[in-house]
């Protein structure tokens, strides 16, 4: 098996001909027979108290089948973050109070859209306009006006059903702190004494939207006589949001099926559990009906998911020749009305960071506002675009004071392959260094950086480190392998297709391991109820464990299938290969039994058994259950991804225009599995970097989003690409499926930090707040002129 | 029947339909609702990301953006019409297999169709008219890339002769 067949080739993709012949179901697709369409009615205000709701215009409208509001609803509660000392306080639809603009405070089900838009409007919400408050840190003064009171325990966490002895208890947020973190290994006060250079930066990254392609949609359908709700829904993770289904409305987790759809686009934006998919299952089980839900565009931006705003204060201090010697880093995340992931966030933009460089002392501490706005969750990275963005600044601007050159400045402070991080975690595989060296290079960095100033042209590189999967309920992914009668094979694993490539990648892995080619390959993917257990692969879980698991699945059927053979050829297994469906010897290949043969042999000498793979791997074996999120101590990853980005821009310095000229994103992801898709996830980062720093934004006034469209919030088109170069870098990562790791969060961090250094390195102005506008581009160089 | 219906005759992907609908409803609601064409995709509903590019008498047009009545009398092609009825992929459709240009796949019909128009058009597109093209299209996955490469193919398979 020395000779790879199947990996590490660019294959064609399993899902193209369904997507690319319109046959590929997307949630959106699913039409059933008597189905009624639901809508939402949107808080107009940020924070109000609820005095009543008089639904009866609305319900009178024909066609319209049943309204619901926080009365029916009461209590409920689910949170991305659920745990013990943070109970969840999300809740479907508003009881007596809103928090944020585009809040639910009521739904209708009617016989078709426009009826159910048209009788949101004759529905009258008597509010009572609290006082607001939009800034985390204006949020955190005495005095400012509480957006929560008690968070009571309502539904039993995920840690206590898995056996967390510890009962979740009720508190009340104190000036609106959600949640806090406090990191800290080595000693801060003397590192900064023995520091001779120390440099503090204040950095802000906005919120931003994830702007998957397919907006959210749910279709929901009760069978009463069954109990039981089938579910097509937009998702990351079917095992999470089965969960969630069955926590909010007390349905046992078999009577539940998540069945596949593609999903059209994630990047973290459909992996929590959302108000209109507790109401669409609601409404669908009250009036046995299926339900949809579509939301519009504008709800997208305004009442789903955004990536947090981060305000970073960074102190570092270093030696004169750059070596990093303490850190102390300060983060404000504005969680938006309900924390969701907001505690995880502030948590990994330090734990992504760690595995990168040798800081030797560090001090991280986090503090997550509740602020009257739409509350916000994980985009493509979490919590890592923003805190590499105000390292990776910061550290060109060291470089600058100090007369060093910020790629030896990355080298020198660089971590060892084999080193064990302050957490525990060891790098068995660390191709960040050669990623560093080979982005350089190709960008011409010695020739190019600080040299073309007079040309408004500037080079500027970017780091970052990106967890493999880490602890995360329900732990684990397993997968099964069956044998079929013609020596092809059936793959049963749950990780879902949303664009990034698991279908396919999981295929080439059970092949390879069977010395089958792809079209050997009959492949059951995403559905709860013909996959076993399934962790998911949101948080990039999904090749290092779910494709563990397809691996360790079908090497242990490898294994049986040299068994049989070895006892069949009276040979010793090593001394016999699989390929083209037979089993033969290495020795002597013309001796050989097919699959099918061997198949038949075992069902008949064995009991009847019929040679089926089963594998599982969990993300981080050590640990039972999450690490800390608040200390941050405890093993977190198995392998971390890593990425070196530099890239190359023009400054217009009359209009405050960017252009970027080329990015290199060099990543070590492990043995790529698909070199296609594996470029195709580098090319999509470097795109979507290239656009944090210098496009998007959620704009908003007074908790309105102003730009909810996709004319106003701009996302790159085919004009604004520039030239990408894509390096393999990889290290071969042991632990991984075939030496493969994560690769589809990693490089978008680095790419924001390389525009905005490069355009530091064209105009020699700084500026720590992306995007970087035309404004916000041309301000700065006014200032920089008066000075 | 409701008098407010209005009766259209349109050819989608070479079949002929006769449908009585409402003056409002939208060419993507015909598609996706009536007709069960379910391959064009919503997205924005407000013209700006192409994910409904359909085809109207060799002209790509955003289907969320046209009223089902104006497309009476005319040939409607949507990703459901480009490969042959006995599952042979178009030309085009090879190659965003054979260049991995797709990911969720959400965009894809539309860049295929507004692509296929594009290239029936022009016999030899520049890199500014392919550009200029896909710019109605907007993706969040591929970061245009290996979209742009695959359509790139197609015009060189061409210049050489091959299709």
């Amino acid at each position: 098996m020395n000779e790879r067949s199947v990996v590490g080739k660019p294959l064609p993709r399993v899902d193209g001909k369904a997507k690319l012949t319109g046959r590929a179901k997307f949630t959106t697709d699913v039409m059933l027979p008597g189905m009624l369409h639901a809508k939402l009615l949107r808080s107009p205000l940020p924070h109000a108290k609820i005095r009543s709701i008089d639904t009866s215009k609305a319900e009178k409208l024909p066609g319209v089948v049943a309204v619901i509001t926080g009365k029916d609803t009461w209590g409920i509660r689910y949170g991305f973050v659920d745990t013990p000392n943070y109970p969840a306080e999300e809740r479907p639809i508003a009881e007596d109070k809103v928090r944020f603009i585009g809040e639910t405070v009521a739904a209708v089900a009617a016989i078709d859209p426009d009826t159910a838009e048209d009788a949101l409007d004759l529905i009258d919400v008597d509010y009572d306009p609290l006082p607001p408050v939009f800034d985390p840190e204006e949020a955190m003064k005495d005095g400012a006006p509480q957006i929560h009171g008690e968070i009571t325990r309502n539904t039993s966490c995920a840690w206590e059903d898995w056996g967390v002895a510890r009962k979740s208890h009720s508190y009340t947020p104190v000036n609106n702190v959600a949640a806090r973190v406090l990191v800290t290994y080595g000693d801060v006060e003397k590192g900064f004494a023995e520091a001779e250079y120390v440099r503090e930066d204040r950095s802000r990254s906005p919120g931003t939207s994830h702007m998957a392609m397919e907006p959210h949609t749910m279709v929901a359908s009760w069978d009463p006589f069954e109990q039981k709700l089938d579910v097509w829904m937009n998702h990351m993770a079917w095992e999470l949001k089965r969960y969630w289904l069955h926590k909010t409305l007390d349905i046992p987790i078999p009577k539940i099926r998540i069945h596949k759809t593609y999903i059209g686009g994630g990047f973290g934006g459909k992996a929590p559990c959302f108000d209109y998919e507790v109401i669409c299952a609601f409404l669908s089980r009250k009036l046995c009906k299926p339900i949809k839900i579509e939301l519009t565009r504008e709800e997208v931006f305004s009442s789903c998911r955004n990536s947090h705003r981060f305000d970073i204060n960074i102190k570092t201090g270093v030696k004169k020749d750059g070596t990093i010697v303490a850190q102390h880093c300060s983060v404000i995340v504005d969680a938006g009305a309900y924390k969701c992931s907001a505690p995880v966030a502030m948590f990994l933009s330090h734990a992504m960071c760690d595995p990168c460089l040798d800081r030797k002392n560090v001090r991280h501490e986090g503090v997550a506002v509740y602020t009257n706005k739409n509350f916000n969750f994980a985009r493509r990275g979490h919590g890592a675009p923003q805190m590499r963005l105000a390292a990776d600044a910061q550290y060109d601007q060291i470089c600058e004071d100090l007369g060093l050159d910020p790629v030896e400045f990355l080298i020198k402070n660089l971590r060892k392959k084999g080193d064990v991080i302050p957490n525990g975690d060891r790098l068995d595989s660390y191709g960040l260094p050669e990623a560093i060296k080979k982005s350089a290079e190709a960008i011409k960095w010695k020739e190019k950086r600080g040299k073309q100033r007079d040309k408004n042209r500037g080079v500027g590189i970017g780091i970052n480190g990106m967890f493999s999967g880490s602890g995360y309920w329900p732990f684990a992914s397993t997968a099964i392998v069956r044998l079929n009668h013609d020596g092809t094979i059936t793959l049963m694993e749950g990780d879902c297709e949303f664009g990034q490539g698991p279908d396919t990648t999981y295929c080439q892995i059970a092949a390879e391991a069977l010395g089958l080619t792809v079209e050997d390959v009959t492949l059951v993917s995403s559905d709860s109820e013909l996959c076993p257990m399934n962790y998911s692969n949101f948080l990039s879980g999904g090749m290092f464990v779910g494709g563990g698991a397809v691996y360790n699945a079908a090497m242990d059927l490898r294994e049986k299938l040299l068994r049989v053979a070895s006892e069949v050829m009276r040979a010793k297994p090593e001394d016999i290969e699989l390929k083209d469906k037979k089993a033969f010897l290495k020795s002597n290949p013309k001796r050989s039994y097919t699959f099918t043969e061997l198949m038949r042999y075992h069902i008949q000498k064995h009991l009847g058994d019929p040679l089926i793979g089963h594998g599982y791997k969990k993300a981080v074996p050590e640990i039972e259950f999450y690490p800390s999120l608040s200390k941050g101590t405890g093993r977190f990853t198995d392998a971390y991804g890593f990425t070196a980005s530099t890239a190359e821009v023009e400054v217009d310095r009359e209009t405050g225009r960017i252009r970027v000229l080329k990015i290199v994103v060099a990543e070590d992801s492990g043995f790529e599995i698909n070199t296609a898709i594996c470029k195709g996830q580098l090319v999509s980062q470097a795109v979507q970097g290239m656009s944090d720093a210098l496009f998007e934004e959620i704009m908003d006034d007074e908790g309105r989003v102003l730009n909810p469209n996709l004319v106003d919030y701009e996302i790159p088109r085919a004009f604004d690409i520039p030239e990408i170069e894509v390096i393999d870098c990889s290290d071969f990562e042991p632990k991984g499926p075939w030496g493969a790791k994560e690769i589809g969060e990693c490089a978008r961090a680095a790419v924001i930090s390389a525009v905005v250094n490069a355009v530091y390195d064209a105009t020699g102005v700084r500026v720590m707040r992306v995007p970087i506008t035309p404004e916000r581009m041309f301000n700065a160089l006014k200032a920089q002129e008066k000075k | 029947m409701d008098s407010s219906k209005k009766t259209i005759n349109v050819k989608v992907n070479g079949e002929s339909y006769e449908v009585s609908i409402k003056p409002k409803m939208t060419l993507l609601q015909l598609l996706r609702n009536e007709l069960g064409l379910t391959g064009t995709k919503q997205a924005c509903m407000d013209n700006s990301c192409g994910a409904c590019t359909v085809i109207v008498n060799k002209m790509a047009v955003k289907a969320c953006s046209v009223l089902a009545m104006q497309v009476n009398g005319k040939e409607v092609t949507t990703v459901e019409g480009l490969a042959s009825k006995d599952g042979k992929l178009s030309i085009l459709q090879e190659a965003f297999l054979e260049h991995s240009a797709f990911q969720c796949g959400f965009c894809s019909p539309g860049k295929l169709m507004s692509s296929t128009a594009m290239l029936d058009e022009l016999e030899n597109p520049t890199e500014e008219d392919i550009r200029r093209d896909m710019e109605g299209n907007l993706c969040r996955c591929t970061g245009y890339v290996q979209y742009l490469e695959a359509i790139k193919s197609v015009v060189q398979k061409r210049k050489e002769g091959k299709i």
